[in-house]
């Protein structure tokens, strides 16, 4: 079965001095979210999203469903992971990397068999599949 | 991002650490039925698609000699079965309505085209997706 998930867009002016509010998602989860072109490419963005900032958050929450689902199916399901993905922008180029960081809770399960876990679910996540042409994926993951 | 649980059962956490600007609960369910109140990631890659379009698009009606007044762009993400494969995200549909002074209808389409071509997000879910495009100008 094929699911849709929508989001709404308002840009007003120009790239540079102009900015957008994010206005609403089909599950009504959040909005209005403010971005801009500044949010995107400088540092401390001051309450400002950014499409790469929300990219990070699809790929965090894919791939920590993902390592969930494989863990599980293994015998091995965890009490708790903690993901954070950072996503790198060059103006320009595009995005170059995405940075996967996961500490687990996973009861009868060593660090090796986490990693290569990690490692299954960075390979298969739809999002990572879907943001293959990224040059680097890469996956930190320790249990807690 | 912090999950706890398993993966039908289990709920998560998505926070913007960079911007402190949300703090979304996520869950499976959320992923694959309509539930409301809980995003997913294919939301929020529609969010980021919509955003990094409309700031590829408004840097090209400039480049193309048109002032901005506004545009709304719509993303729907599709995510679904393909054999062999398991889920994946099939399918990004951009919607947009532009205002705009200096351009007309030929113009929208030829701008929204090549800010399709810019947009960084486009160029990397063509990896697994098709991406459309659909422009219309309303009168200011």
């Amino acid at each position: 079965m094929a699911a849709e998930r929508r989001a709404s867009v308002t840009w007003k002016g120009d790239l540079l001095s102009g900015s957008g509010t994010i206005d609403e998602v089909g599950s009504g989860a959040f909005g209005p979210l403010d971005v801009s072109w500044a949010a995107r490419t400088e540092e401390a963005s001051g309450g400002k999203t950014s499409p790469e900032e929300l990219i990070a958050a699809a790929h965090a929450s894919c791939f920590s469903m993902a390592l969930s689902h494989g863990l599980a199916q293994a015998g091995n399901a965890p009490e708790r992971l903690q993901t954070s993905a950072a996503v790198t922008f060059v103006p320009g180029t595009g995005i170059t990397k995405v940075a996967l960081t996961v500490r687990g809770v996973v009861p009868g399960l060593d660090d090796a068999g986490f990693r290569a876990a990690a490692e299954d679910a960075k390979e298969n996540c739809p999002v990572s599949q879907a943001l293959g042409a990224v040059p680097e994926i890469t996956v930190d993951a320790a249990l807690a | 991002m912090a999950w706890e649980g398993s993966l039908s059962r289990g709920t998560g956490t998505a926070t913007a650490t960079s911007s402190g600007s949300f703090e979304l609960p996520i869950d499976l369910p959320s992923r694959i039925a309509d539930q409301p109140g809980k995003t997913s990631p294919e939301e929020l890659l529609a969010a980021a698609h919509a955003g990094c379009y409309s700031t590829s698009l408004a840097g090209e009606i400039a480049r193309a000699g048109g002032t901005v007044e506004r545009l709304d762009v719509t993303c729907t993400i599709t995510l679904d079965e393909v054999e062999g494969q398991g889920h994946r995200i099939v399918a990004s549909e951009l919607d947009v309505r532009a205002r705009a002074e200096g351009l007309d209808e030929a113009g929208l389409e030829q701008v929204a085209r090549t800010a399709d071509e810019g947009c960084t997000f486009s160029a990397l879910i063509r990896a697994s997706a098709s991406v459309s495009v659909r422009a219309e100008l309303e009168s200011t």
